[in-house]
């Protein structure tokens, strides 16, 4: 039996990375990369404790993160695409239209 | 030694493997590619927790249809190998470090808990974590939120094609 | 007489009981007809905008004559009479019909009902206001047929309507004061009703702020009978509620049911004060609690009535407030016969009519409200000496004429003073009126030295003016305003405020001077419009007489200004033995409780007497006085000296008439340029530095340097963001831990 801290410590690292990856890449199609990264690390959180647990719960939010991930990926993708197409670019240094 | 530490410990090295290739990968692609592999093992991983029906749907959803919408997208924009402009600033690498240091705290905490897997009956290790326990608690329990899931899903295609076309 | 003709006008046409529910139509339909005119007016087009206006305020009529029947209703021996909700159940209200639509709203045990009560004194008005209203809604069609805001102006006028009828028809105080500010702004519109002339505007403007004044003392007043109606009810015994016909249980129940300001109430309140009930509260009594502890009901009953004075001074037009009346003359002209001369302008002695018994409980606000309005009456007359502009003329009449009624209010006769605005109604309107004929027919001219000789160009115009002149005057005594003058100034002389009985000799002679003056004047205006050769310097060569929508409203006005004189003649009976004037006896439903607090707090010594033959002849000798001088000045005095030089000392007396006495000015001075003054360093201190630099710019101040500080942290760069968000969860999470360890 593999003790349940060890996923937990598995996803922590996930996590970090992901969030990591967030702040460091210009990229914004790796920033998304990241952000997947990050939900899966979540996945493995919920997974993990539904295990510790024997509640089928967690499986049940998984699937849900998955569900909302999907309309989050094709919704950036899609913003992803429109920024390109009207700046050429995707790299997060060149839009800074927040600030104004 | 058993064989399901060995499959973890495994599993668990080529995840962050790969997840530090997403990170660190000049190109897209590459970074992609490293996702799509980090996906596959963390179905391993999940299978290690008896989430064999999730392993699946990660393996179908995300390294099946999200993924290939992510290399869509990067051979649409023809973004091969961008050169990587432009340095991290000040606040980035404050926000890296602040990620080492959550990492450090996550590990500090977890480190002081000794959690085990739930010692199920029978009747438990043959339903826990198949498609029929959750699609029994997904259509009875928490129809509600599924069909908001699915509405979530239309607005977002919708949104997708309005943000995404130029004209309509 | 016929006894089948009498108990025919004894039977109302329609039953009260069935009747009074439908009051609120009387007031709904020109409100309807404002809402329609104003809305929907300029699509309507001139014509069914007419018909609109006019139809609703006939409608009213009819509605109006049907409650007034309803009255007065006597079917079969039975006299109609309702429970008075005040009283014990053997009280009931003769002669009147009313119905509660239900609470308004409460506040606590403080509740307003929007009750209608129609008895013979507003039974009266609401004659007066809708028929006259409606005869000069007639005039008004023909007399704006250029004017392209018709629909506006007829839109007002039925608001004004509607809000006058609210104001008599309201069973109490609060009720009144919603008829009282709503034909203060129906005469706002009006008198600026052509608002591009900056000085119109103006007028209305002033009229406005004028009347505020009054409002205040009015809302005042009324806060003051609350309180007092909670002290009394706190302090009272079984002798007080005894003496007003009711019980404690009763009173109560009433104030629930209906609320601490109706009048039914407050009279019972009236009838319990005075000190022959033996009761714990009287006039004397201080009141032991509340905000107005320490002071006595009488002292406090005073205050209010002083209050009121003010308030009705500035609807009525008296010293002070009077100034507001002769510059709203800037608006149309059937306005100034409506608003200004027939009905809104007499709502302040409506009020005190309505009130009487509780004017009663102060002899001193009495002979205040008496000496105002013969020294308002006066001085008006005086100012109308010099006036050449046909309207102002009349404006410095109904001003005096008001004085003439506050006078009879004043000194108790109230009967009289009811009856003085009634005729007053008829001939000021229809002297106004036939200003407006004139105007007109002479290209709007206002200037009675450039008009003259008219009466063979408008002989209806002129007919009309001459019957009403006579009446005002009372230079031919067979006339409306003859007999109800002089019915005032008879009870003026003879009856008696308790400790103030010189206010009584003062005010008849200040009021025989008026009569002359009135005469004079009023003589001056025709002679000089209707009489002698045209002017040179009129505009038109040649007038021409108005249309019919006009002259006949003037022909029905001029006959009820001859007719009225009949309610003055003393031929029914009186209980006490003897006759009594008609109109005295309509009204006694209404006064007899305000005769009953006379005799018993013996504040006022009422006289019943009628004149006599030799009283109307002394008061007929002044009015021929001051006609006969007018005469002699106008037809032969005047014109033998054309071309010749004017005194200086008739120049100087002259010029002072001429600017009114320079009130305006010395407003101006006393009062407008110091209130200038306090806002001028009001504005500089609270408003430019308080306001303005410290908190306005100093807030802006402030928020710009920390704006400006912040932005730095603002790069637009969406990293940077999620970076510091990053931190704040590892610090978030190193406190958990923290705490988690410790």
């Amino acid at each position: 039996m593999v003790p349940i801290t060890y996923y937990l410590l598995l996803a922590a690292a996930l996590f970090c990375m992901g969030m990591f990856g967030v702040l460091v890449r210009t990229n914004a199609l790796v920033v998304f990369m990241c952000v997947e990264l990050m939900l899966n690390a979540v996945n493995l959180t919920f997974l993990a404790f539904a295990r510790m647990h024997g509640n089928g719960l967690g499986h049940v939010s998984a699937f849900f993160v998955i569900a909302v991930a999907a309309a989050e990926a094709a919704i950036g993708l899609a913003i992803v695409i429109a920024v390109f197409r009207s700046r050429g670019t995707v790299n997060v240094d060149d839009i800074r239209t927040m600030k104004h | 030694m058993n064989i399901e530490l060995v499959l973890f410990g495994v599993f668990a090295v080529m995840t962050l493997l790969s997840a530090g290739l997403v990170i660190t990968a000049r190109s897209p692609i590459n970074s992609a590619m490293a996702l799509v592999s980090t996906f596959f093992f963390l179905a391993g991983i999940y299978v290690l927790l008896w989430a064999h029906t999730v392993a699946v749907i990660q393996v179908l959803v995300y390294a099946g249809a999200i993924m290939v919408l992510f290399l869509f997208v990067i051979m649409l924009l023809n973004l091969g190998d961008a050169p990587h402009r432009g340095k991290p600033t000040v606040t980035r690498l404050l926000g890296g470090a602040s990620a080492a240091g959550l990492l450090a705290v996550l590990a500090v905490t977890l480190g002081r808990m000794d959690a085990q897997p739930a010692r199920l009956d029978a009747q438990g290790q043959a339903t826990f974590g198949t498609l029929a326990a959750i699609g029994q608690s997904i259509f009875t329990t928490w129809l509600l939120p599924f069909e908001a899931v699915s509405l979530l899903l239309l607005v977002a295609m919708v949104g997708a094609v309005v943000v995404a076309k130029s004209r309509i | 007489m016929d006894g089948t003709l009498v108990e025919f006008f004894r039977t109302a046409p329609i039953p009260p009981e069935v009747l009074s529910p439908s009051l609120g139509l009387i007031i709904l339909l020109p409100l309807l007809g404002a809402f329609v005119c104003g809305v929907f007016g300029k699509w309507l087009g001139r014509a069914n905008v007419h018909l609109v206006a006019c139809s609703a305020i006939a409608g009213a009529f009819v509605l109006s004559l049907l409650a007034f029947w309803a009255t007065s209703d006597a079917a079969g021996g039975r006299v109609v009479s309702m429970a008075n909700p005040f009283g014990l159940d053997r009280d009931t209200i003769r002669y009147a019909i009313a119905h509660d639509y239900g609470t308004w709203f409460a506040a606590g045990d403080f509740r307003v009902n929007f009750g209608l009560l129609v008895d013979h004194l507003s039974g009266i008005l609401l004659l007066i206001i809708t028929g006259v209203g409606f005869l000069i809604h007639l005039y008004s069609t023909s007399y704006m047929e250029h004017d392209d805001g018709y629909w506006r102006f007829f839109a007002y006028l039925n608001l004004f309507v509607a809000a006058m009828l609210t104001l008599v028809m309201a069973d109490n105080l609060v009720l009144l004061f919603v008829g009282w500010e709503g034909v203060g702004m129906a005469s706002y519109l009006l008198i600026g009703f052509w608002y591009t002339d900056s000085a119109k505007a103006w007028a209305g403007r002033k009229a406005f702020v004028t009347n505020r004044i009054g409002d205040f003392a009015f809302l005042i007043a009324t806060f003051l009978l609350i309180l007092t109606v909670g002290a009394f009810n706190r302090q009272a015994d079984a002798r007080d509620y005894n003496a007003a016909g009711s019980s404690r249980a009763r009173y109560e129940q009433g104030i629930s049911q209906k609320g601490p300001v109706t009048f039914k109430g407050l009279e019972k309140l009236a009838l319990a004060l005075p000190q022959g009930s033996g009761g714990a509260v009287s006039l004397a009594t201080p009141i032991e609690s509340g905000p107005l502890s320490g002071y006595t009901f009488g002292g406090v009953m005073t205050a209010t009535m002083l209050l009121f004075l003010l308030g009705a001074a500035g609807k009525s037009a008296q010293l002070p407030l009077y100034v507001w009346l002769p510059d709203a003359m800037a608006g149309p002209t059937p306005v100034s016969a409506l608003i200004h001369a027939a009905t809104m302008v007499t709502a302040g002695v409506y009020l005190f009519c309505r009130m009487s018994s509780l004017l009663v409980l102060s002899p001193t606000a009495m002979a205040t409200i008496a000496i105002v309005g013969a020294l308002t009456s006066l001085l008006a007359a005086l100012i109308a000496f010099a006036q050449d502009d046909i309207k102002k003329v009349l404006a410095y009449s109904t001003v005096s004429q008001l004085g003439i009624m506050f006078m009879g209010v004043g000194m108790g006769v109230f009967w009289a003073a009811a009856m003085h605005l009634m005729t007053h109604a008829f001939f000021k309107a229809c002297l106004f009126l036939g200003a407006g004929s004139v105007m007109h027919g002479n290209g709007d001219e206002t200037d009675i030295k450039k008009l003259g000789g008219l009466w063979k160009e408008m002989k209806w115009t002129h007919a009309t003016f001459l019957i009403s002149t006579l009446a005002i005057t009372g230079i031919f005594p067979i006339m409306s305003g003859f007999f109800s003058k002089d019915a005032i100034f008879h009870g003026v002389h003879h009856n008696h405020l308790h400790g103030l009985e010189w206010v009584s000799t003062f005010v008849y002679v200040l009021g025989l001077l008026i009569t002359a003056s009135t005469a004079f004047y009023m003589s001056r205006v025709y002679l000089l419009t209707f009489t002698g050769k045209r002017s040179p310097e009129a505009k038109l060569a040649h007038a021409h007489e108005s249309a019919w929508h006009m002259t006949l409203p003037l022909v029905i006005l001029a006959f009820l200004a001859f007719a009225t004189f009949v309610y003055a003649l003393p031929l029914m009976p009186r209980s006490g033995g003897g006759t009594q004037p008609v109109f005295e006896n309509f009204l006694s439903p209404v006064l007899r409780p305000a005769e009953a607090v006379a005799r018993a707090a013996e504040t006022v010594k009422l006289d019943t007497s009628s004149p006599s033959v030799g009283d109307y002849a002394f008061a007929w000798m002044w009015a021929l006085l001051g006609g006969g001088a007018a005469a002699f000045a106008y037809l032969k005095f005047f014109p033998s000296r054309v071309g010749q030089p004017v005194p200086a000392f008739a120049r100087a007396v002259r010029r002072t008439a001429l600017n009114k006495f320079y009130v305006d000015e010395l407003y101006e001075f006393i009062l407008i340029r110091p209130v200038k003054f306090v806002a001028f360093i009001l504005f500089r201190v609270v408003d430019a530095l308080v306001i303005d630099t410290v908190l306005v710019r100093g807030t802006a101040y402030v928020t710009e340097k920390v704006g400006l500080g912040l932005r730095r942290l603002q790069t637009g760069d969406a990293q940077a963001y999620a970076a510091i968000m990053a931190l704040a969860i590892l610090g978030g999470a190193v406190y958990a831990l923290l705490q988690v360890l410790s």
